[in-house]
This record gives structure tokens, C-alpha cells and sequence, in this order.
């Protein structure tokens, strides 16, 4: 019997930037709401029509109790018997931080799925890529890139990516400064625990984080029968089931209880967790991350059914 | 005998071979080989998975394999025995030479055994037996019937004898009267008695159809050959007779009663057959010693008796004039100091007032006591020091310009001294510088070589009188007496005519002179004070007090040993027939022969000497060849084939291996070779156990704080310096490793460059090792930075210390701290990285406190930063590690006091700034020079 799922190359930048860029026309410029003030802003080119650091005049609103007095814009106030204060519109680009995860345990796919994790996270990546990019925000990827605003930021980064190939793990992340925004693409196999270790320093620092899970339908589904010898194409790790489908229920269980904790952790710490299987469509995931991204999180349901 | 050339010893366990098929049975069920399948999310899956299998068949040529390794098992456990011995004896009769000596105590029985088969053999085929027992004192080698044999083998016994087997041939020779023997079975201790030890040649010319010698296992024949009393240790010669593994032994000292004292190791190399064992113990332990013996060994010459003369003495110096240390070698207890040292105890008076000296060395019960030089001693101290002497002390006297000045009446010299020295030689004189004698035939020099090249330039002279020439035991040539003696009572008064430092002769500074001593010495009694007896010299032959039987027991069964010489060196003398080792003497006094001379070595008795085919066996009941290792090695080799085997079918190898499976299974198989063989050799391994905490911390720079054992505190550090931490890896290039807590008394300190210690005075104070291993620490560049945390609780009316600053008092008590002073405004620590004024913490307001600069002690101007080095100490009350702390969330764990934010960032650049200071040095205070150093270069 032929195996069900099998370990894959890893996709050439190019073909994966093709496709990238077909989901992406699939879906409408993404401006990244901005709910924090950052430290770390930039001035942008857009304003965000709401208030903030910026020049343009936005609105007056009533004094309140606390706040700085140099604030109060006097000749407003002197029309009439209230204290106001001037408000100017925000003008920010805000820097989004995408990385994938290329680790061994993503170069699978399986017969049920239509590509490895690997690909579709990298689609997925260069898709976000794009539409961000559209809109002018700055983007930026680990231990890849640095942060550039520019037209073709997909591009760019697909080029960086062929120089700097992604590895497995969370790379280095302390040049990431303030409240910024950090996609994180990947299998997250290991337990809840080991990953929020990982995440919440990130969180603690204040990133606001988008976190998507790629699983293959194999992984959810385990259509395994018979004396089956399981390997870990991370550690190599061996492991022989018996009979495997006399374990596919407990098996599930363990794996949706993962990733129940998983996504109930991250949300825990405000951060948003989009979970999506390669037999579906990546614009189903692109759409999911971009209404995060864009601060409509109320059409989005949770637990990967969109 | 068995019709099988091997029996097993447990024939019971063979039944077990009946449970094979049943092996065989369950052996042919293994599991297949599963389906493979990549997994990525394996973690879950094992969580989740159970271990079960399903059986199938397994290839018939592995159950095989397993068949015979439970086989081997099964008949390792029966323990096969092969055992086989020539029977057939030649005809005429048969000569059965035994040695019973010494070393064929401890395996006797097995050599009667032999012994017996061999009648037994005889008389079946009906050969007369001539048995001789060669450590026998009469021999009866006349050939007779096996009952005649047996009752002389039942009546036999080891002896603790050296063979003498020239006597034993000799009645062989007799008894045969030219009958050409058939067999002579010689059942050998395997050592030679002699240098000139002949007897297999011997035995040869007897002309036998068969010559067999049958030996034991000589590994274990060990003879103590030799004990010395060292300065500090005892040595013990020990000669074996099989050299050729490396062996180790126990010696245990027993005292008179018998009871172990002491023990020491004795160790042969590899292929020598002499060796020195040591035992350590003090000296008036080793005085105790009664016998030395080799544990686990029963033969006398596994034994070493020790007696009176082989104490250590105590010997007391006494000299006139008081030590000159810069020039030792006009020094006259210098020689006799050099000189004694290997073989006496030496005790110098710690007061040069004799009055008081004497008294206090007699009190220490001394054997000899050596006045060099002493005139006139004070008057009361003539008396307890002649009563001494009567006791049986020894005094040695040399003579010098103080004793011929003396007058002539003094009753502790020996002879009577004419006043005034006489010189050889000199302008004014005819005589020449006169060498000495020869030693007379009595006295302690009897036999010591005419010493040349010694000359004498000056001595004092006895007044003749008719006994001096026996009362002297070194004479010149010309017939004055140099080394007189006169015996009071027990004790003895002896004189040397010259002073024991050089100027007089040249005796001093020759080997003689500590043969002399030494000898003297020996002569002495080896209690100061003891019974009236005879001295030695005089002794009456010595009746055998205790007697060593073969097995190396002190017995009081005399027999028919004769009284013992006590005038020969008894460590040069074997034990024979008439005096066989033991104690000599009585209860009292008692001296020790040993088996064996001093220095002997033991040889071997080689077959190819025998000038003929000489038939070599060995006793029976004990090279029976036991198979059971070598089968237990075969299961042991065919379970690692197994396992190799089943390894490969489960595909362990096939993924990495395949391409070179061949070389991979030839490796594998010379490594389980290799894992076989036995280790001979042991790699070197210098790593200890902490070695890599040690290394994690020399690689990372780490904060440390000190356990104070309370968890509160300790938690409260450990979080405060984890903000700190985080902080400087935020704001500066310093990236620490966690902080780490250290526990002063036992961690290595010198890898932190600053230890933060909160003082609590609750906490237990640390002990005096510890503090000083702290100061140590700061000695060697480190920093504590002392923490009160008790700035606002200092702030009572009363201004009296608090108790944690009353603590830090009492550890600062025992350390060695400069001076303070609190951080000056230009100090490097306010502008090491933020420019600081004052250095809060969660209190504000105490000063922090650091090693005074140079400059400011020596009261010149404050304008120069000295620069110099980093202070070793800090102190403040502020309590920073209360406002560094954060949690995990990295909130603050404690308001600051005022609850004020800003407060709490003064605190972290406090931090960040000692950190600096701590790192930096003086870089950073040269760093406030660089202006003025710019403008000197652009001049």
C-alpha cells in the first residue's frame, strides 16, 4: 500500500510568488486598523481618519479632567463657556512582520491535501505580502528582511527569501520594537505550552499577533489502518501503532484539544488565531487573516470554518 | 572415574534442556514489519498511542540461533567440569618426594589428596612407595607397601620450614641402593630452597622411567621478607614467586595480643617478584607492633615477627652551647641529629636551661639520652639522671672543650678523664693525626669494617686503669680509647673521646659515625625505664618462647626446638630444624627469628634443570577446567548477534547504512569485538562533576545574587535581578544571561563579576569559612554589592544601627574592607552610562557606600579620578532589588516608596550604571579624560 502522506521538496520562491499573487488579486487592499499607538510609527502617507499624531486637524472634543493643559487649544475654548482640545488626524504606516514556518515537520503533504503545508504557507505569506503591500504598509520578515514600504514588497521578499532561506523556529525577534503587528504561519505541532513560551515574550513586548495554523487533512482526519510505523520528519522519531485505526478517535481528540488550547491561549493573550487545511482554498485563510488585519474580527468565526 | 572426560556440578539443571521446545515455540512468534508512514504531529500521537503487537513468524534460522543461546545458558548453569589426570604409572618403585614446607601450608590438604590418588594408583598396580618428607628432620625413604604410605601421609604436616631437600635425596639414594625407580612423583611447593638448589637434576640422576612434578598454584606463595621501621612509616619486603600479573595485598599489623592496629597496602608490579609494602601509623603505634602478616594469606612465610629491637627508640639531644642557626655545621647536634633521624625518635629540650631540660626529656621516658658537650650538669640533676641510667637508660656522651674542662669526679662518664685534651699534631707537636683501629671482637662495632681515612686531632684521655681495654669498644691505632662504656646496672654510660661536630676528627662526618650511633642505639632498651635485667650483650642463649607453625599461628608447642644464639644477626639467619621461626626468650624480653633471612628472594623451581623429560601436573581438586565461562561468554555473544540481527530486520540500519552496509556490519561486529575484549586500558577523564554549570557560567555573563536561605528575600533577588536582566539586554549591549542564585559557601564565586547580597538579619549568618572564601572573592576583583533594604526603618528617632545593619556590622567584622565613602559627585558610577545623582532604589535617600579613592584618602585634591580598578564593596539601604523587581508579565512586583514611577527608572539606571562600572572598570573613568587627552594631542 502506497503511503498516504509523503515528505516534499521545498517550493521554488518564483512558482510560490505566482500563485501568491493570483490569491491575492482574489482579495481588496487591506489597511491594517490601528487600535495602539505605537512608538515605532512612521510617518505614512495615508491618513487613518482617526485621531492621532499627525497634522491635519481631525476634531475638537471636550476637555477632560487629567489631561495635559498645553493641550487645550484656547481660542476654541474662548468661543463659548467649554474647555476644548484640538485633535489632529492620525497619519501612520504601520509595519506588519510576516514569517512562515519552514521546519521539516512542513514539508508534508498528503494524498488528501492539494499542496504541502510548506507551500501554502509561503502562499499564504507572499499573498499577505502583496495585499499589505498594496496599501502601503511596511513590511517586514524576520531575520529575512527588514522592514520596507514599497509597491513590490512581495517581490522583494520573495527575492530575500531565496537568498535567506526561512528555517524552522521562531527566529530572533528583538529587532522588533513596539506595537507592530507579526504574522505567524506555520504547523504549530508542538504542544500549547512549548508555543505560548515561545509567543507570549512577543506578546508581553506588545505585539499584536495574527497566528495561522496550516494543517494537512492527514493530520486532522488520520486515515491510518493497520500496523503502521509513524516517523517524526523533525526528530526522526519512530513509532509503531499496532492496529492505527483503533486509535484515530483518541488521536483526534488530542489534536483538536491542541488546538482548542492553542487558539484559547493566543486569544488569551489578544492575539488572533486563524487555523486553515491545505485541501481548502488559500483565500479562504487570506480573507480570515486580512478582516483580522483590518479590524473586522466579527464576520470571522473561530476554530478554522470560515 | 567418570567415563565422560568432564562432570557436571549441578547435573539438575540439565533438565531444563527439556524445556526447549517450549522456547522454541514462543520463539518463532516476532512481529512483522510495519507499513511507514511520515507524521508530523508524532508528539500527539504518542500521547495517545498504546503499545501492542502482533505476532508472526520469524525466520527459523533466528530461532536457531536463539535454541542455542538458551542451550549454552542451560549448560553454563550445569557447570561442566573437565578434570583429568594420567594414571598409569611406570613399573619399579614408585618415589613420592612431598615437600612440607612452609609454602605448601595452604593448599596441604589438596597435596595429600594428590598424594593419596598417587598410592592409590601404586597400589593398584602393585609398586612398592617410598615417601620422603622433605622439611622432615628424619628420613625413612625405605620403598613399602600403600598402607605404609598412607599412615606416613596421615602423620605428616607442613612445617614452617625452608625445604632441605639435599638431605631428603640423600636418604632416597639410600633407601634405592641403585634400584632404578619407576615413577618419582615430586608433589613441589614450586620454590627453590637455595641458590644451589639441585633437586631436579638431582632426581634425575636417579635415572627414573617417569619424572612428574606436580605443583600448586603458585601465585599464591608470598613471603614477607623484611621490615624496616622507617621515620614515619614501617616498610615490609615481600618477594613472591609467580610474577607476572600485577597483584595487591593488605598487610595487617596485630599488636602482642594479637589485634589488628594497623593495615598498609603492598602492590606488585606486573612481572616483579619484589616488592615494598609500607603501613603508616605513628610512632608509638608502630612501637606496638607484634607481627606483620599478609591477610587472606596462612603461612609462616606470610609472617614477619617484630620484636623489642625492632622499636624505634627515643632519643634525647642535649647540647652545652646554645644552637647556632646560622652555622649549622659547627653545630654538635647537627651531625648526631643527621645521623639518627632515619632510625630514632629525636626530642630537643624546649628550654636551653638544663635545670629545667633534663627533668622535663627524662619525663618523656626516653631510651638513650646524647649529651654533646655538656661539662657539669646542675648539681640536682646528677641524681634522677643516674636513676635513669640504673633504670636502663643509655647515655651517650661526646667529648668537647666543656667536658676537658670538667672536673675529673663526674660520675656519668664511664672512665676517668684526665683534665685537658690532647692534641695531634699542630706546630708544637710530634704526632701525627691518628686513624683508628681495628673494632674489637666484642661490643656493638664487632664486625664493622676498619674504618679508613678517619683521623683523629684531638680527644680527651682516660686514666689508665686495669678494665679499660674491656670497657672500650673503639680504640686509635695507637691504642687510646675513642669510644669507652661503662654498664650501671641496666643502663649504660657511653663516651666518645672526640666532639660530635668535626673540628676534633673526622668521625662525625663519615659513614661509621651512623653505624655507630645507630648500633648503640639499637643496644638500648626500647622503654626508658624498665626491669633489672642483663643487657643484651650478656644474654644467656634464648629458649624458644613461641613457636610459628606452617599456617602462621604463634604457638606455644615448643617441640623439639633448641635454644636460640642470641649473638648472631639474627636477620641473616634462616630458620632450621633446631630453631624453627618464633620467639625466642621469655615473657619479658623475647627476640623474633623469622622464616626467612632478611633480603631473601623467592625462586622458582625450573623443570628444564632437571636435564631430563620432565612430566609437569597439578594437584588435584583445582586446575579442574571449568567450562562454565567460556559457555556464558558464547550466550553472551550469540545475544548480541541477536540483537544485531534483530536490529537489521527491524530496519535500525537500513536508512543510514545501506550504501555501505558490508563496512557498516564489519564495523558494528569489531565493535561489539572490541566491547568483548577486556578493558586494559582507562582513559584519562580530568572532567568533574559542575564542570559544565562552570562553563555555562564563564560563557554567559551572569548576575548573581546570595542565597540567604530565606525564600522571600531569595525570591525577591532572583526577580529583581531578572528585571535588571531585562532591562540592560532592552537598553544597553550587555545582554546577561538569567540571574543565578549562588550559595556562598560551596559555589565558585570568581565567575560573577558582581554578587548582589540582601541582608536579612533573620537569615543565618554565614559561617567564618564562608566569609572568608567572600573575601577572597573581593580580594580577587570581585564585587558584593551589600543590600540593607532598611532605609526607612533607619529612620526611628534613636539613630542606633537596625538589625540588618546590624548584621551587616557583624559580617563586615570578619572581612578585610577599605575604607568608604559614599559615591562622590564626579564618581566614575554617576556617568557610567546615565548621568545620576543620587542612586535610589525602592527607598530614595541612603547614600551608597564604596571604597574610598586613593586620592581622596591621601587628602590631595578630588579633581582626578584615580580610575583605578573597580571597588570591591558596595553598600546602600535602598532595597534595589525590590524596585527592579518584575513579574512575568513584567509588571512591578513592589511599589516604590514614594509610589512614583520615575523613581523606579532611577532605580534601573542605578543598576544599569553599577553594571557598567562593574564591566567597564576604569575605561569608563578614562573615558572623562578623553576632552583633555584631544586637546593635549592637537598641541
Amino acid at each position: 500500500m502506497a503511503s498516504i502522506g509523503q515528505i516534499v521538496e521545498q517550493t521554488p520562491g518564483r512558482d510560490a510568488l505566482t500563485r501568491a499573487r493570483q490569491r491575492a488579486v482574489l482579495v481588496p487592499d487591506c489597511m491594517v486598523e490601528a487600535k495602539r499607538i505605537a512608538n515605532t510609527v512612521i510617518a505614512g502617507w495615508h491618513g487613518r481618519r482617526k485621531r492621532g499624531i499627525g497634522e491635519n486637524f481631525w476634531q475638537f472634543r471636550p476637555y477632560a479632567d487629567g489631561e495635559s493643559l498645553s493641550r487645550i487649544d484656547w481660542r476654541r475654548s474662548a468661543r463659548d463657556d467649554h474647555t476644548y482640545v484640538r485633535d489632529r488626524e492620525w497619519e501612520a504606516a504601520h509595519t506588519i512582520w510576516l514569517w512562515a514556518d519552514m521546519s521539516p515537520s512542513m514539508m508534508y503533504k498528503s494524498t488528501l491535501a492539494q499542496a504541502s503545508k510548506e507551500s501554502r504557507a509561503l502562499v499564504l505569506m507572499l499573498a499577505l505580502a502583496e495585499i499589505l503591500a498594496r496599501s502601503g504598509e511596511r513590511i517586514g520578515c524576520p531575520g529575512v528582511m527588514d522592514p520596507i514600504s514599497a509597491r513590490n514588497a512581495a517581490e522583494r521578499l520573495a527575492t530575500a527569501l531565496m537568498h535567506t532561506p526561512l528555517s524552522g523556529g521562531l527566529p530572533d525577534t528583538t529587532m522588533i520594537r513596539g506595537a507592530s503587528d507579526i504574522v505567524l504561519i506555520g504547523d504549530f505541532l508542538d504542544s500549547a505550552d512549548e508555543v505560548m513560551a515561545r509567543l507570549s515574550p512577543l506578546a508581553r513586548r506588545g505585539l499584536r499577533g495574527h497566528v495561522v495554523e496550516i494543517a494537512d487533512p492527514a493530520e486532522e482526519a488520520f486515515p491510518y489502518s493497520g500496523r503502521t510505523e509513524f516517523t517524526d520528519p523533525e526528530t526522526g522519531e519512530k513509532l509503531v501503532a499496532g492496529r492505527a485505526e483503533t486509535i484515530r478517535e483518541d488521536y483526534r481528540r488530542a489534536y483538536f484539544a491542541r488546538r482548542e488550547n492553542l487558539g484559547g491561549s493566543l486569544r488569551y493573550l489578544g492575539w488572533n488565531f486563524v487555523s486553515h487545511r491545505t485541501d481548502h482554498l488559500a483565500s479562504e485563510a487570506l480573507v480570515a487573516v486580512h478582516m483580522y488585519l483590518s479590524g473586522m474580527p466579527g464576520r470571522a468565526t473561530h476554530g478554522g470554518q470560515l | 572415574m567418570n567415563a565422560l572426560p568432564f562432570a557436571f556440578a549441578n547435573p539438575a539443571v540439565l533438565l531444563a534442556l527439556l524445556s526447549l521446545p517450549v522456547i522454541w515455540w514462543l520463539l518463532r512468534l516476532t512481529p512483522p514489519r510495519p507499513q511507514t508512514e511520515a507524521f508530523p504531529p508524532l508528539k500527539i500521537l504518542a500521547s495517545v498511542l498504546k503499545r501492542e503487537e502482533t505476532p508472526a513468524q520469524s525466520p527459523w534460522w533466528l530461532t536457531l540461533l536463539r535454541m542455542l543461546l538458551a542451550a549454552a545458558v542451560i549448560l553454563a548453569l550445569a557447570d561442566p567440569v573437565v578434570n583429568q589426570r594420567t594414571t598409569t604409572l611406570a613399573t619399579g618403585p614408585m618415589v613420592l618426594l612431598i615437600d612440607n614446607s612452609w609454602a605448601s601450608a595452604a593448599d596441604w590438604q589438596r597435596r595429600l589428596d594428590t598424594a593419596h590418588a598417587l598410592v592409590d594408583d601404586a597400589e593398584a598396580q602393585d609398586v612398592p612407595v617410598s615417601t620422603v618428607f622433605t622439611a622432615d628432620r628424619n628420613h625413612d625413604a625405605t620403598p613399602a607397601n600403600a598402607a605404609t604410605a598412607r599412615e606416613k601421609l596421615a602423620a605428616a604436616g607442613p612445617q614452617p620450614l625452608v625445604p632441605d631437600r639435599r638431605r631428603a635425596l640423600q636418604a632416597i639414594r639410600e633407601s634405592l641402593g641403585g634400584t632404578t625407580p619407576g615413577t618419582i612423583a615430586f608433589i613441589s611447593d614450586g620454590v627453590k630452597s637455595d641458590d644451589t638448589d639441585t633437586v631436579l637434576a638431582d632426581l634425575a640422576t636417579l635415572k627414573p622411567q617417569d619424572l612428574r612434578l606436580i605443583e600448586g598454584d603458585s601465585t599464591k606463595t608470598i613471603a614477607l621478607t623484611a621490615a624496616a621501621n622507617g621515620a614515619d612509616q614501617m616498610t615490609v619486603s615481600a618477594s613472591r614467586l609467580a610474577g607476572t600479573n600485577a597483584a595487591s595485598y593488605t598487610l595487617i599489623a596485630q599488636d602482642g595480643q594479637g589485634r589488628p592496629i594497623a593495615s598498609g597496602a603492598l602492590a606488585f608490579a606486573a612481572g616483579e617478584t619484589a616488592a615494598a609494602g609500607t603501613i603508616a601509623a605513628p610512632f608509638e603505634m608502630r612501637n606496638d607492633f607484634a607481627r606483620i602478616s599478609i591477610e587472606g594469606q596462612a603461612s609462616a612465610g606470610s609472617v614477619h615477627l617484630l620484636d623489642d629491637g625492632f622499636k624505634r627508640r627515643r632519643v634525647a639531644l642535649l647540647t652545652g652551647e646554645a644552637g647556632d642557626d646560622f652555622q649549622p655545621l659547627l653545630s654538635p647536634l647537627y651531625y648526631i641529629n643527621r645521623a639518627l633521624q632515619p632510625y630514632a625518635d629525636l626530642i630537643e629540650p624546649k628550654v636551653p636551661d638544663l635545670a629545667q631540660s633534663i627533668p622535663e626529656i627524662l619525663a618523656g621516658n626516653p631510651s638513650v639520652v646524647i649529651m654533646a658537650d655538656i661539662g657539669r650538669l646542675p648539681a640536682e640533676t646528677y641524681e634522677p639522671m643516674q636513676r635513669w641510667i640504673a633504670n636502663g637508660g643509655t647515655l651517650i656522651r661526646f667529648a668537647g672543650p666543656r667536658l676537658a674542662a670538667a672536673p675529673a669526679d663526674d660520675p656519668l662518664v664511664p672512665v676517668i678523664l684526665r683534665q685537658g685534651e690532647r692534641a695531634f699534631g699542630g706546630a708544637l707537636s710530634w704526632a701525627e693525626p691518628q686513624p683508628l683501629a681495628d673494632f674489637p671482637a666484642f661490643g656493638p662495632f664487632a664486625g664493622m669494617a676498619r674504618p679508613d681515612g678517619i683521623l683523629v686531632k684531638r680527644q680527651v684521655l682516660a686514666e689508665p686503669t686495669p678494665d679499660l681495654a674491656e670497657r672500650t669498644w673503639a680504640s686509635l691505632a695507637d691504642g687510646t680509647p675513642l669510644v669507652t662504656v661503662r654498664n650501671v646496672n641496666g643502663g649504660r654510660i657511653v663516651l666518645f673521646h672526640v666532639s660530635a661536630e668535626a673540628t676534633w676528627s673526622d668521625l662525625p662526618i663519615s659513614g661509621h659515625f651512623v653505624e655507630m650511633l645507630r648500633r648503640i642505639v639499637q643496644l638500648s632498651r626500647s622503654g626508658g625505664a624498665s626491669a633489672e635485667t642483663g643487657a643484651a650483650t650478656t644474654a644467656e642463649a634464648l629458649p624458644p618462647f613461641r613457636l610459628l607453625t606452617a599456617e602462621g599461628v604463634l604457638s606455644t608447642e615448643t617441640g623439639d626446638a633448641k635454644p636460640l644464639d642470641p649473638h648472631r644477626d639474627l636477620s641473616k639467619v634462616a630458620s632450621t630444624f633446631d630453631n624453627p621461626p618464633g620467639l625466642y626468650g621469655s615473657e619479658d624480653g623475647f627476640t623474633a627469628l623469622n622464616l626467612l633471612p632478611a633480603g631473601t628472594t623467592l625462586q622458582r623451581l625450573d623443570p628444564a634443570t632437571a636435564g631430563m623429560a620432565v612430566t609437569l601436573d597439578s594437584l588435584i581438586g583445582e586446575e579442574a577446567w571449568s567450562a562454565k565461562p567460556a559457555l556464558f561468554t558464547l550466550a553472551f555473544l550469540l545475544l548480541v548477534a541477536d540483537s544485531l540481527i534483530v536490529l537489521f530486520m527491524g530496519g535500525a540500519f537500513a536508512r543510514r547504512l545501506r550504501p555501505a552496509a558490508g563496512a557498516a556490519m564489519i564495523l558494528v561486529s569489531a565493535f561489539a569485538a572490541a566491547t568483548l575484549l577486556p578493558m586494559s586500558e582507562a582513559r584519562a577523564d580530568d572532567s568533574k562533576p559542575g564542570d559544565d554549570i562552570i562553563m555555562e557560567r564563564l560563557n554567559n555573563t551572569h548576575l548573581a545574587y546570595v542565597i540567604t536561605g530565606e525564600p522571600d528575600v531569595d525570591r525577591m533577588s532572583e526577580l529583581g535581578l531578572n528585571g535588571l536582566t531585562d532591562y540592560l539586554t532592552y537598553r544597553t549591549t550587555l545582554e546577561p544571561s538569567p540571574p543565578v542564585g549562588v550559595d556562598i559557601s560551596k559555589d565558585e564565586l570568581s565567575l560573577f563579576p558582581i554578587i548582589y547580597w540582601p541582608i536579612s538579619a533573620s537569615a543565618p549568618m554565614p559561617s567564618n569559612s564562608t566569609i572568608s572564601r567572600i573575601d577572597a572573592y573581593m580580594r580577587a576583583g570581585g564585587t558584593v554589592l551589600f543590600d540593607t533594604r532598611d532605609q526607612f526603618s533607619a529612620l526611628d528617632t534613636s539613630g542606633a544601627p537596625t538589625a540588618n545593619g546590624e548584621r551587616l556590622q557583624a559580617i563586615l567584622g570578619n572581612l578585610d574592607i577599605p575604607p568608604l565613602e559614599p559615591v562622590p559627585t564626579d564618581h566614575v558610577l554617576t556617568k557610567s552610562f546615565y548621568l545620576l545623582s543620587n542612586f535610589p532604589g525602592r527607598y530614595s535617600g541612603s547614600p551608597l557606600w564604596i571604597e574610598a579613592r586613593q586620592d581622596a584618602r591621601n587628602g590631595s585634591s578630588a579633581g582626578t579620578q584615580s580610575g583605578d580598578g573597580v571597588s570591591p564593596i558596595m553598600i546602600t539601604g535602598n532595597d534595589f532589588a525590590g524596585a527592579w523587581a518584575i513579574d512575568a508579565n513584567g509588571a512591578a512586583v513592589l511599589p516604590t516608596v514614594p509610589p512614583d514611577e520615575t523613581q523606579r527608572d532611577y532605580a534601573f539606571r542605578t543598576g544599569v550604571n553599577i553594571m557598567m562600572y562593574m564591566l567597564t572598570g576604569n575605561y569608563k573613568a578614562d573615558q572623562v579624560h578623553i576632552p583633555a587627552l584631544l586637546e593635549r594631542l592637537g598641541q
